[in-house]
């Protein structure tokens, strides 16, 4: 086995309602140390449930997935313990609400990590301070905007020193002006040598940052290939269809 | 003006001779202990039901400590809680010499029945995605309850358990069926031994009147500052 792979699925299915739905339907996928992988597709092609799967989120209903070689799919795990290694940045943030930015950033290095809270606080606003939010770390998430939030969101998972991200749709809950400041840190972190994956409908993002492109239908992948390859001479007539709809 | 030197005559008769008012202190002291006792720990056990109940919901491992709670929910809320007292006094805790210490297990385990409903509430109220964000950054779910929801749960739900800090004031009153000797038992003995059957009833009413009337004001005051704060 590579040695570089991070996480690689074998015939993943998700299934609900007995088989009815099947979100996800046999999806081979493997993600490289240092790639960033842009998932794109159709609202309900199971974009979410691929990225929400790989940290167990959702529990699969057949098939493997293997983080760092070790098969997380495997019950007798302690899975806790593999997702502190896999960051992850929802759409709507999920800061908690009654901790402060600085509360939220520590709380799982210092229960988690066993880390000092000096330790934890100190690694917490050096990473604010990339991210231009050093001056909020006593702030409320309420008293934050959209971008704002979701860069807070970033860095608390930085903060657990992933070896992988994880990101679903972190730009389609803010308002339009904001977008670009949360994804100029996503790219950053993607210079950094950060391995991501990222579900989302910025196709210019994708374009200038993915290493990888998949395009996934009704619970398959459908194409993958690199940014060119997928944008500019896709293949496959469903993925022709998608992009002449979004681009 | 006669009627007036009258009543004053009795008040000092029935409250002051023998230092009898020392008796309705103690009672009021005790009255004070138990409400507080119990609603710490029905806070306690509503909590552990409430959570109990909650990842019960999807995990099959958890169904037997979800039957057995189900069960302490049917009988404590199918039976009146002055038989929970008499119950407890004279057949579980029969040996113990501590009363007060009993009415609070009593009303706390009795408590803990209603509370647990409220709790579990405050906890569904809470964003499915703060379990997320927990489990996500390696919390199990256990830790994420503890660290993540419960407070915003507790946050959600202070002013039910205000009231029912109120309900457990006054139920309290029943202490005195198994010899507890609560501010209203205390004025029960003064009015069997003075003969006077108004005075120390009536001043009871006004004591638990007050307390109540002042409670629900702090609660008002406080549950506008939980609304400011969170805009
Ligand atoms: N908890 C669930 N119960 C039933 N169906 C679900 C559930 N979660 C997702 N699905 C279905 O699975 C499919 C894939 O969903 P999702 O992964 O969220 O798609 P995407 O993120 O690409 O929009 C959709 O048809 C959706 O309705
Ligand atoms: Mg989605």
């Amino acid at each position: 086995m590579n040695d570089n792979v991070i996480i690689r699925t074998e015939g993943l299915c998700k299934y609900y309602r007995g088989g009815a739905i099947r979100a996800l339907d046999g999806v081979d996928v493997e993600i490289q140390k240092g790639e960033v992988v842009v998932v794109i597709g159709p609202s309900g092609s199971g974009k979410s449930t691929l990225l929400r799967s790989l940290n167990l989120l959702e529990i699969p209903t057949k098939g493997h997935i293997f983080f760092e070689d070790v098969d997380i799919t495997n019950p007798k795990l302690d899975v806790n313990l593999y997702r502190r290694k896999m960051g992850m940045v929802f759409q709507h943030f999920n800061l908690f609400p009654h901790m402060t930015v600085l509360r939220n950033m520590t709380i799982a290095p210092i229960k988690l990590l066993k880390k000092t809270p000096e330790e934890a606080e100190t690694k917490a606003r050096e990473l604010l301070k990339l991210v231009g939010l050093e001056d909020r770390a006593e702030a409320y998430p309420s008293q934050l905007s959209g971008g704002q939030k979701q860069r807070v969101a970033i860095v608390r998972s930085l903060c657990m020193e992933p070896d992988v991200m994880l990101f679903d749709e972190p730009t389609s809950a803010l308002d339009p002006e904001m977008v670009g400041e949360v994804l100029d840190v996503m790219k950053n972190l993607a210079e950094s040598g950060m391995t991501m994956a990222v579900v989302t409908h910025e196709m210019g993002f994708a374009r200038e940052v993915a290493t990888r492109v998949i395009f996934m239908d009704e619970g398959q992948i459908i194409e993958e290939g690199t940014p060119q390859e997928i944008f500019d001479n896709p293949q496959n007539p469903r993925t022709q269809s998608f992009l002449s709809k979004v681009l | 003006m006669e009627w007036f030197n009258k009543w004053t005559n009795t008040l000092y008769n029935t409250f002051i001779v023998d230092d009898r008012y020392k008796t309705l202190i103690t009672g009021f002291e005790k009255t004070i202990l138990i409400t507080l006792g119990a609603l710490a720990l029905g806070v306690v056990i509503g909590t552990i039901v409430a959570v109990i109940k909650v990842f019960a919901d999807g995990n099959k491992k958890l169904r037997p400590l979800d039957f057995l709670c189900n069960i302490y929910l049917t009988i404590i809320r199918g039976t009146p809680v002055v038989v929970q007292l008499l119950i407890s006094f004279f057949i579980i805790f029969v040996s113990s010499k501590d009363g007060t210490v009993v009415a609070i297990i009593t009303f706390g385990v009795n408590s803990g029945a209603y509370v647990a409903e409220t709790i579990r509430s405050g906890i569904m109220a809470v964003d499915s995605g703060q379990m997320e964000a927990g489990r996500a950054l390696g919390f199990s779910k256990l830790r994420t309850m503890q660290y993540i929801i419960l407070p915003q749960a507790f946050k959600n739900i202070l002013p039910a358990i205000g009231n029912e800090m109120i309900a457990l004031l006054k139920e309290t009153s029943v202490a005195g069926y198994v010899a507890v000797m609560d501010i209203t038992k205390a004025a029960n003995q003064i009015k069997n031994t003075t003969y006077d059957h108004i005075n120390p009833i009536l001043l009871v009413a006004l004591v638990y009147l007050a307390l109540v009337m002042g409670l629900t004001k702090l609660l008002s005051v406080f549950e506008r500052r939980l609304r400011k704060s969170e805009r």
